[in-house]
């Protein structure tokens, strides 16, 4: 059985038949890589995994998430196969109504888990990422690091097999971010979570073995050694 | 502040609309009594040379309900004519028939001239009194007040969905990023519409017992006490318990399309 989370075939994507964002691209992401996917502003980095998590089609090729095809996956497939993500954004995107606590268990929330189980692991991960004593704070009482370290334990709330995540330390400061890359290190190496990254640079302070990827201009994906 | 705002913006064209259902339960009921009462007090007088009994009238006009016949003593005995001698009894012998003519419902003047037209086909018929102008403006008012409360109710069912449309933009708005990062992270669309759902609901029942609050306060407070016939007549039929069941039923119904129609409409990102 194959060992791969992600695997791409002569994967093109793009927003429109004419304009082609990721252009005939093939690699495949093995389960506990840690990757990191570079490349210049709109080249397709945050395309690329917004394919990842369904929310684009792949126009021509074949796009392989957890062994399931992306390219005719239903809404419920896809549904269950969100629920097994942790998905980080540049922006956040915490629910601004609700309390820090209940952002973090949102996965744990949408699977139906008990409120002691989701009080207890938001317990845990809110130590992790240093916010303990914040749970019943909201969103827009926080610092942008702090909202982010949320967006990140929420992310993996539901111990998910594949992690990603945009920009995740795009503007943090360097408490935040070294904050964010340990947890997503240790989520790799100890839990052999995948984990793919998109960013603008590849931090200097790296303690485990990862893989590189770069899209240039033109769409092409290629593997940097 | 905001949780009020965020309620009232939607009780209030709910209300608007339940109460226009609301007003046309109860004015048909009011009025289906008052109709029933015209109904009973109206009568045609047929004049037949021939004896004819209920299903002669019937094989005629279906909208005949019930033939009473005018006994001849009693229309000379109420102008003085004496039955006793051979004059009475030759004048009671040379008159036609006269029959009292009730119909099924409360007809328009082109159905009553209608049922007329179909008895004077009956050879025996020699005379129809329909007593028109009377029951013409009559059913004229009645037929004129009943239109403008449904135009007036009309008016305010559409003017309600219009600010609940309003409304459910505002709701788009406000939601929409919620519900979009629900469905990144997979919930079900039950699950993205549950907070809609719950605020929608209440809104529903608040507007419900507002409704229903209304019309039993007008009922208690103002039409026991009131002189229009059609009104005192039919006091427990302003407001049924039953009713508060039916606003109910049709604001959590106009709530959940409206819910409905937020959730199809917010897009992936």
């Amino acid at each position: 059985m194959s060992n791969n989370i992600i695997t791409a075939e002569n994967l093109t994507l793009a927003y429109d038949s004419t304009d082609k964002i990721i252009n005939n691209a093939s690699f495949s992401i093995k389960k506990g890589d840690f990757v990191f996917i570079t490349g210049p502003s709109g080249s397709g980095k945050s395309t690329l995994l917004k394919a990842f998590y369904g929310n684009l089609k792949p126009q021509e090729g074949e796009l392989e998430i957890g062994g399931l095809s992306m390219l005719n996956i239903n809404k419920n497939k896809l549904q269950e196969l969100r629920t097994h993500l942790g998905i980080v954004f540049q922006d956040y995107k915490l629910i601004n109504e609700w309390t820090v606590e209940k952002n973090v268990v949102l996965p744990l929330w949408i699977a139906g888990y008990s409120a002691e189980v989701q009080s207890n692991q938001a317990k845990r991960l809110l130590h992790h990422v240093k916010l303990t004593g914040k749970e019943d704070k909201y969103p827009m009482e926080l610092s942008g690091g702090e909202q982010q370290r949320v967006g990140v334990a929420r992310a993996m709330a539901k111990n998910p097999f594949l992690i990603l995540a945009d920009e995740p330390t795009g503007n943090l400061d360097e408490y935040s971010s070294n904050v964010i890359w340990d947890l997503m290190e240790n989520a790799c190496q100890q839990l052999d979570t995948t984990v793919v990254v998109v960013t603008h640079r590849i931090p200097m302070m790296f303690n485990i073995p990862y893989r590189h990827f770069s899209i240039d201009e033109g769409g092409n994906i290629y593997e940097v050694h | 502040m905001k949780f009020i705002k965020t309620h009232l913006s939607l009780i209030f064209p709910l209300v608007a609309i339940l109460l226009g259902l609301e007003f046309f339960i109860v004015f048909d009921r009011t009025t289906d009594s008052f109709e029933k009462s015209l109904q009973n007090e109206y009568t045609m007088m047929v004049v037949s040379k021939n004896e004819m009994s209920i299903d002669d009238f019937q094989s005629w006009d279906k909208h005949i309900l019930r033939v009473e016949e005018i006994k001849k003593s009693k229309i000379l005995s109420s102008v003085n004519i004496d039955l006793e001698n051979d004059q009475g009894t030759k004048l009671k012998d040379s008159l036609p028939n006269f029959y009292s003519v009730k119909l099924d419902s409360y007809l328009s003047i082109s159905e009553l001239a209608e049922v007329k037209s179909n008895l004077k086909k009956s050879e025996g018929i020699t005379r129809i009194e329909t007593f028109n102008s009377v029951y013409q403006s009559q059913y004229e008012l009645f037929s004129f007040i009943k239109f403008s409360f449904h135009t007036f109710i009309i008016f305010m069912t559409v003017i309600g969905f219009f600010l609940i449309l309003k409304q459910m933009e505002v709701w788009n708005f406000l939601h929409a990023q919620r519900m979009k990062v629900m469905e990144i992270f997979g919930a079900s669309l039950f699950l993205r519409s549950k907070v809609l759902i719950n605020l929608a609901i209440i809104d529903a029942v608040l507007s419900a017992i507002i409704t229903s609050g209304i019309f039993f306060a007008i009922q208690n407070l103002w039409v026991r006490d009131t002189q229009m016939n059609i009104l005192k007549e039919n006091v427990e039929s302003v407001f049924y318990f039953s009713d508060f069941f039916i606003l109910l039923f049709a604001s959590i119904f106009v709530v959940l399309v409206s819910v409905f129609l937020v959730v199809i409409n917010v897009k992936d990102e």
